[in-house]
This record gives structure tokens, C-alpha cells and sequence, in this order.
């Protein structure tokens, strides 16, 4: 009984949504000659798959080479935008004066788009990985700025009164205090911050080349192999959800 | 600059060569002399200090098209080894990145569009680099395609188009690859041959060959021109057909160069050197028809080109058809050696698509186009190594040429060719 109810809730919808995904995608491919179907792609994707692994010299490697690339870059873009953002939001949000001079500014900058900032990049750094990074790390560390500052914002005053009574220095206040109660909001800064950046790699390695699940993806549009880009779109959903699973769960155990 | 930095890092043999070095290119520059030297003699001349490659691997860019096949046969069949180097060939995305990689040193060397590299060096179409041309890499083998959709309205040539365009008022798309690149000026070129202006009459746009395709599928553009296997692949795919072949605009036409900055060719000379030697034996490989097969087979792997290869082999082996149920063998097909004459790289090459910005309006004033082009073709260091591997070298640095509109090019007037065009910016 109980595990009927569970199938009921918790599987059954998805499923659900699932079949008719299929279908709406199906009855697509069926009217259009250009778009391969479900059953296609997945015996391409089982091709694929099959052996991810292999390397053929820097310009043919199996798709695993070309995710692990592609993560490798988000992930040193986004540990350096996490490093800069953090305490910068601590400093925006803690001291007044520091929020109004930057606020502008960072106004102005965060709704420009990510790849906007690739040739700043080719230009300052004279190379495509670096720039590629950089892509990462402007688009990932503005919600990790603005949800942190917000964070020590709406500390309540009640605290930092308490704090001054007790007369703890600074560094306490911030460990004690400011730290934990802006944890919560930290954590949602950075699981927005992982998915743009996972967003933009892609675009990112579009333009740039070298190995990468973007390039993949161009590379077989090059090639106009639709069954592949489809497969690509899978993978990167798949493996953007994954990552914000992976917060998820790291938010859960840092929640007071 | 990059003078006084060689000199500090060469060793004193170097040194002493590369005066000797000046010294000739000075006597070649000045009469052309230098032609006159018979061949032994003007081989020993730069083998006198080390001719060892100072690099040993060479990073050399691609985009994935049927003219890239010499870089790769270089590698693949290592011709590159022979010579002391290893091409490490890096696929790149588009002309853009191309050019960005060139100049900031990632790639050495590059499978790129004659007039890039022009633009590059004169500040247009990218920063401005001194920039080099080793080699033509090959002639012929582009084309013009038309959507099928102009098809169906009866359009299947320029003077149709042309009368499609005046009589029906739309917004006509043509798209190229690069706005200084070759594809941009035969497209051109093309259009004003039969009376319609790229600029004022249709709307030209760059942008990558498969978003050419993807948008003429959907009916988003009206033609384009590019590198195979583009063109026939339309064919294939059934969304259009070839209105021209480059080479009927301009039979033996320079098209890819192998370009690199100029910091590259002079501080690494052998190296230069030793690239050019390679890929002069597989350029000579691959116009051997018996071989044309096999070349389309391994250019059209995943690493590669990428692509099916009955997209890429007819057209490569000189069978074209149009689209529109002619089929014929093109005496005029893609050609990468044809005995030493495509990858010489004459100044007159050099200096049209100067003369094409000028008419164009890329450039505003009129260049000093010969001493530019004597600047970036490598026309000493590709002597060296053509007299090396036993390629002939023409005589005159200049060839005559006539375009598809009847003029006639020689390089011998290059500010009145440029100003003599009716249709132009």
C-alpha cells in the first residue's frame, strides 16, 4: 500500500511527463525530415556512450574528455569567482559606504550578457582557455555578490546590538553571527552562480575551440549532425541538474 | 624591434646568417637578382648557418573545409617528420577565432583566407598585427549557391538574379564568412558583375557556413558564398544549388593561405621554412588524381572535416554537378600544386584584395599596395624552400589574370584597377 502510494506521488507524474515528451517529440520528428526521432538518437547516444573515453589526437576525443574539459573550466571559473564574490559580499553588505560607491556599478554590469565579455578576455588574457574562464567567472560572481551582501542586510539589528553589548571584536561578529545567519543566502547565490556558469560554458566554448562539450556541439553542427546536438542538449541538462543537486544537498547539510 | 630581441637570443652563427640573410633579401628587393643566381647556389646560400627548424612542434590552425587538406596530408602521411617538425593541427571555430589565436600566439601558423590576413595587417577586420603569407595554399574550389527557393521563381543565374532583384523589391540576404576574407570579395565581385551592388542592393552579412545553410533552409537566405564542402553539401541537402564556381569569377584564383604573424616568420625563419617544405610535398601529393580518393578519406574523419564522404570527394576529384541537373568535369577544379604555380605567393594575389577593400570602402585611403604586399608575402623565405623540395619558381613576381567581368589584372596599376570599377562602395 505504501509503496503504491509512493510510486503514485512521486514517480508517476514524472513519468507521466516523460512519455509525453516523447510523444510531442515523436509527432515533431514525424513532420519534419530534418529532426531525428527519439529512437534514432538514442541509438546514436548508445553509440556514443559506448566508448566515451577514446582520444584521437587534440581534435577528435570521446565525449566523456570533452565534459570532463568543459567542467574543469567551470569549475576553476567559478571557484575564483566564489573566492572574489563571498567576501566581497560580506564587505558591499556590511559597510554602507562601500555598497553605495559599488551598487552602480555592479547594477550596470550584471544584466550585460556573459558573452559580451569573451573578447575582454581574449584581449587581456591573449588566449582562449583563460578567456573562456574569465566568461565564467564575470557571470557567476554577481549572484554570489549581490545574495551575500543581501544576506548581512537583512541581519537583525537585534544581533549586532547583542554583539555590541557583549563587545566582541570584529572577526567574532563575523564568525559568530554573520557567517551563519548568512549562510542560507550565500548558498542560493552560488546555486544560481553554477547554473549561468554552467549555461555559458557552452556558448562559451562555441567561439573559443579546443576541447569541450560547446565545441563538441559545434563541431557537429559543422558537421549538421542533429542527432548529436540533440544528445548534447541532453547531456547538458543532465549534468547542469546534476550540479544543482549536488548544492541542493551541500545547502541542506549548512542549514542551521 | 623584434630585430634587436633576435639578435640577443641568436646564437653568433645565426647571427652572422641572418646578416647575410639581409644582405641578399636587400639585392632581391632592390633588382631581382636573386632570379638570376642559379638554383644550387641560392640553396647553400641560407643552408650556410643552421637550417634546423627552431621549433619542433608547429601549432597550426584549420577550419574544417576541403582546402585544408594539405596541413592535414602534412601531418597525416608526416611529411611535416621529414623536415625536422610536427605539425600539431587545432581545429578551430570560425575565421574569427582563426585570427585571434594568430595574433596572440596560441596558434603558430594557420589554414586561413588570403584576405584576413591582408585586413589583419592593415588594421581592418581585426586589430592590427604584422602579419605573413608563406604560401598559397590552393586555388579554385569555392562557389556561389542560390536557395531553391529562387529556383522555383526562375532564377538560376546572375543575370536572373539581377532581374529577380530589380523587379521584385524584398530584402535579398547574402551571407560570407569573413567581411575581409575571400569569400566576401568573390561574392562581391559576383554580384557587381552583373550589375547589383552587395551593399546598397541585398544585404550581405558574415556568418558561419552551417547558420548559411540552417537559414536557407527555413528560407532565410537568399545565397552564399563558401569553401566546399558547403556547396555541395546545399546540393545534397537539397536547399540549393551552385549559381557559380569561384573559378569561373577568376580561373586559378588564390584562395587559403598558410598565414602566420610576422613576429613568426622572423624569428623562427627555418621553421617557416621547414612548414612550407611540408606541406609543398603533400600539396604535390594530393594534385596527383590517383591520390585524390584517398585524400578525401582521410580529410573527411571526425578530426577533420568532419563530414560525409560522398559530400566531399566528387568535387574534390573535379565531378561537380549544380543542383539543377548539369553535370560536368571542371578542368578548373581545386587545385593545391599544379606544378609549383598555385602556392607561389605573388604580389599581385596579395595586392587585389587591397584593391577589392578599396572599392569596397574596408579601406578608406588607397595603400601603398605594393610595398604591403612585398611586406607580408614570405616571397624570399618560399623561394628557399620551394629551391629545397625542387619546386619550380616562377620568374616574375607578378601573374596577369582575367576576371569574370573581362578585366584584366596584372598588379601593374593597382590604384587605377581599384578606382576603375563602376559598381563599388
Amino acid at each position: 500500500m505504501k509503496y503504491r502510494c509512493f510510486f503514485g506521488e512521486h514517480l508517476f507524474p514524472p513519468l507521466i511527463g516523460a512519455v509525453l515528451f516523447l510523444v510531442v517529440w515523436m509527432i515533431l520528428a514525424q513532420s519534419s525530415e530534418a529532426l531525428p526521432g527519439p529512437l534514432k538518437t538514442w541509438d546514436s547516444a548508445v553509440a556514443l556512450f559506448s566508448d566515451p573515453f577514446y582520444n584521437h589526437g587534440p581534435n577528435d576525443q570521446g565525449i566523456g574528455w570533452n565534459i570532463l574539459n568543459s567542467l574543469g573550466r567551470v569549475g576553476v571559473g567559478f571557484g575564483l569567482a566564489a573566492l572574489i564574490g563571498i567576501p566581497l559580499g560580506f564587505i558591499v553588505g556590511r559597510v554602507e559606504f562601500i555598497d553605495k560607491m559599488t551598487s552602480p556599478i555592479i547594477s550596470m554590469l550584471r544584466p550585460v550578457s556573459p558573452l559580451a565579455w569573451l573578447p575582454i578576455g581574449l584581449l587581456v588574457f591573449k588566449a582562449a582557455n583563460p578567456a573562456a574562464i574569465w566568461v565564467i567567472f564575470i557571470s557567476s560572481i554577481w549572484p554570489m555578490i549581490i545574495n551575500t551582501a543581501m544576506g548581512v542586510r537583512q541581519l537583525p539589528q537585534d544581533y549586532l546590538n547583542v554583539a555590541r553589548v557583549l563587545n566582541l571584536s570584529e572577526w567574532k561578529i563575523f564568525t559568530k553571527i554573520l557567517f551563519p545567519a548568512t549562510l542560507p543566502y550565500m548558498l542560493t547565490g552560488i546555486r544560481l552562480a553554477i547554473g549561468t556558469a554552467w549555461l555559458v560554458i557552452v556558448a562559451a566554448e562555441m567561439l573559443t575551440g579546443g576541447v569541450g562539450i560547446g565545441f563538441w556541439v559545434w563541431d557537429e553542427w559543422n558537421n549538421l549532425n542533429v542527432e548529436h546536438i540533440i544528445i548534447a542538449i541532453f547531456v547538458v541538462g543532465i549534468v547542469g541538474l546534476l550540479l544543482e543537486m549536488l548544492l541542493v544537498k551541500l545547502a541542506k547539510r549548512f542549514s542551521y | 624591434m623584434n630585430e634587436s630581441k633576435i639578435i640577443t637570443v641568436a646564437e653568433p652563427e645565426h647571427n652572422s646568417r641572418r646578416d647575410f640573410m639581409k644582405q641578399t633579401g636587400a639585392i632581391l628587393g632592390a633588382a631581382g637578382i636573386m632570379s638570376m643566381v642559379p638554383m644550387g647556389t641560392r640553396a647553400a646560400a641560407w643552408a650556410a648557418g643552421s637550417d634546423a627548424p627552431e621549433l619542433k612542434e608547429v601549432k597550426v590552425g584549420f577550419i574544417p573545409l576541403t582546402d585544408c587538406a594539405s596541413l592535414v596530408i602534412a601531418s597525416v602521411m608526416k611529411f611535416d617528420e621529414k623536415y625536422g617538425i610536427k605539425i600539431v593541427l587545432s581545429k578551430e571555430a570560425s575565421w574569427a577565432g582563426v585570427r585571434d589565436k594568430l595574433a596572440n600566439g596560441e596558434l603558430h601558423a594557420a589554414h586561413v583566407l588570403y584576405g584576413l590576413v591582408y585586413g589583419v595587417h592593415l588594421g581592418i577586420g581585426g586589430q592590427k598585427k604584422d602579419m605573413s603569407v608563406l604560401m598559397t595554399l590552393n586555388n579554385n574550389g569555392q562557389a556561389i549557391t542560390l536557395s531553391n527557393q529562387l529556383k522555383d521563381k526562375g532564377v538560376t543565374n546572375g543575370a536572373a538574379l539581377k532581374k529577380r532583384v530589380d523587379a521584385e523589391k524584398r530584402d535579398y540576404t547574402f551571407a560570407q564568412t569573413f567581411p575581409t576574407g575571400t569569400h566576401a570579395m568573390w561574392l562581391y565581385y559576383w554580384l557587381a558583375s552583373y550589375g547589383i551592388n552587395p551593399l546598397k542592393d541585398v544585404k550581405t552579412i558574415t556568418v558561419p557556413p552551417p547558420q548559411m545553410v540552417a537559414n536557407m533552409r527555413i528560407g532565410n537566405m537568399d545565397g552564399f558564398c563558401v569553401g566546399e564542402p558547403w556547396n555541395n553539401r546545399a546540393i545534397y541537402d537539397k536547399i540549393g544549388f551552385t549559381a557559380a564556381t569561384t573559378q569561373d569569377i577568376w580561373k586559378d584564383h588564390p584562395e587559403k593561405v598558410l598565414g602566420c604573424t610576422a613576429e613568426f616568420s622572423q624569428k623562427y625563419p627555418n621553421t617557416a621554412r621547414a612548414l612550407i617544405m611540408a606541406v609543398l610535398e603533400a600539396s604535390k601529393y594530393i594534385d596527383d588524381m590517383a591520390h585524390r580518393h584517398k585524400v578525401a578519406e582521410i580529410i573527411a574523419d571526425k578530426s577533420y572535416v568532419n563530414c560525409p564522404l560522398e559530400v566531399i570527394d566528387q568535387r574534390l576529384e573535379g565531378r561537380y554537378e549544380d543542383g539543377l541537373g548539369k553535370k560536368w568535369n571542371d578542368a578548373n577544379y581545386m587545385k593545391f600544386y599544379n606544378g609549383g604555380a598555385v602556392n607561389f605567393p605573388y604580389l599581385s594575389d596579395g595586392m587585389w584584395f587591397l584593391t577589392q577593400h578599396k572599392r569596397w570602402g574596408l579601406l578608406k585611403e588607397d595603400p601603398d599596395y605594393l610595398a604591403v604586399a612585398k611586406k607580408i608575402n614570405q616571397i624570399e623565405l618560399y623561394k628557399q624552400a620551394a629551391s629545397q623540395v625542387k619546386v619550380p619558381v616562377p620568374k616574375d613576381v607578378m601573374r596577369t589574370s582575367k576576371l569574370i567581368d573581362g578585366t584584366v589584372w596584372d598588379g601593374k596599376d593597382p590604384k587605377k584597377y581599384a578606382a576603375s570599377f563602376k559598381v563599388r562602395a
